[in-house]
């Protein structure tokens, strides 16, 4: 008797579905990410092994010299906490109460806010060109001194701008002076902020730290 | 027979039914590749994207305590003293009075991790229990029966001298979180403490080397 061959199928399947959902997927993607935010100030963060994943925070960035930047990543909330400082400090800073409009929109637009509150009105009438010299040459940052603390007001602006919900967090540089962070940090809790998130990147492995020892011995 | 095909490609036509055909072309393209590959970039942005959120450490500093009846005596036995200097070392040493420092490094198991571990095992066996407050029922009042005689743990002090690293300060912090060291206090160092690591020959040693 002749044997029964099995109907052979086509092994060949059409792709063009998962073709068209693949590249769905990747344009969503490729959409909603967002790119890193060119930071104007070089920061080289610690390493540490324990670590959390915040998502809303008020970033203090503190860069090699000991200079302090003030950081937010929603612009909307970088206006209200524009808003906010001059509106709760508006008697200790009379010259930001009568910003303009535009004034405003410049100061959402800029990520990292370096310059003392007598000094904004004019860096904020600069134009793109002048401020981007200004930002990569000669930004003073924000004193933090016991007589000018005027890091604690800004970040208390922005506690008041979302609040209160929002952290604080210290992203320094790992060469400063560890006098620095000290300094900040007792002028934050002077003002009852007493819970801080240190920015720190993943450890590369023992291995980095035993050849970091190595090189300075 | 004679006559021309005229029509633009042969594959179109098929009228003529006696005329030499050209061959039709399949028109299906395999589309794996262009899969793979769309699929090999996904992966790649879904990857980039969430790699590159910050990480971050908490610390928490402490508030001024006005109820001195919170305020846990701190017993000579279970204090470890750890200084930081500007060279990258680390300096220890044990009890209330500045004696005895000894210098280690952050490295691996063997550096100031050890030490800690040793400590946090060592005080609750050596040292006498003391009195402690337990919030039983969560009123935040203090009843006598919540008052009990409990074990000591390690206090770590950690001072650092001026000029060192802010890396370091973030080492020794990542060390409290990896030895589940609960107790810890960033202090000013005393002037005493800070002759002794300058005279603890550190800095002579360093030169010679």
């Amino acid at each position: 008797m002749p044997k029964v061959k099995p109907k052979r199928s086509n092994p060949v399947i059409d792709m063009t579905a998962m073709c068209d959902v693949s590249f769905l997927l990747l344009t969503f993607f490729i959409l909603t990410a967002k790119f890193k935010p060119q930071s104007v100030v070089a920061v080289d963060v610690p390493t540490a092994r324990s670590t959390v994943t915040p998502d809303n925070m008020v970033v203090i960035i503190l860069n090699k010299e000991g200079k302090a930047f003030v950081s937010l990543k929603e612009k909307s909330t970088r206006y209200a906490m524009l808003e906010q400082l001059a509106e709760k400090y508006g008697e200790k800073y009379p010259m930001i109460t009568d910003l303009s409009p535009n004034q405003k929109e410049f100061f959402a637009l800029t990520d990292t806010w370096g310059t003392p509150v007598e000094d904004t009105k004019r860096v904020l009438s600069m134009d793109g060109v002048q401020f981007k010299e200004y930002q990569e040459k000669e930004m003073p940052g924000i004193p933090y001194d016991s007589l000018r603390n005027q890091l604690a007001d800004w970040v208390q602006a922005a506690r008041y701008a979302t609040e209160g919900k929002i952290r604080i967090a210290i992203k320094a540089d790992k060469n400063v002076n560890v006098e620095h962070v000290r300094q900040l940090i007792k002028r934050l809790t002077e003002k009852d902020i007493h819970r801080f998130l240190l920015i720190t990147t993943l450890a590369g492995g023992a291995s980095a730290e035993s050849e970091e020892a190595k090189k300075e011995n | 027979m004679a006559d021309i095909d005229t029509s633009a490609s042969g594959a179109a036509g098929g009228k003529h039914s006696g005329g030499p055909r050209a061959k039709k072309m399949s028109t299906r393209v395999d589309l794996t590749p262009m899969v793979d590959l769309a699929f090999l970039l996904i992966s790649f942005f879904m990857l980039t994207t969430t790699l590159n959120k910050p990480k971050a450490m908490e610390l928490n500093m402490p508030k001024k305590v006005e109820d001195e009846e919170l305020k846990q005596e701190v017993g000579d036995c279970q204090v470890l003293n750890i200084l930081l200097d500007t060279l990258d070392q680390v300096w220890y040493y044990e009890g209330l009075k500045v004696a005895g420092l000894q210098k280690t490094t952050f490295a691996g198991d063997e550096g100031i991790r050890k030490v800690i571990m040793n400590m946090m095992k060592k005080v609750p066996k050596e040292c006498p229990k003391v009195r402690k407050w337990e919030d039983k029922n969560g009123d935040k009042q203090k009843q006598e029966n919540e008052f009990y005689m409990g074990d000591r743990d390690a206090i770590v002090l950690i001072k650092m001298l001026k000029g060192a690293r802010y890396k370091n300060m973030v080492d020794i912090l990542d060390e409290m979180d990896i030895t589940d060291c609960k107790i810890y206090a960033i202090q000013d160092p005393d002037p005493i403490e800070v002759e002794a690591v300058m005279n603890g020959g550190v800095v002579k040693e360093f030169a010679k080397e």
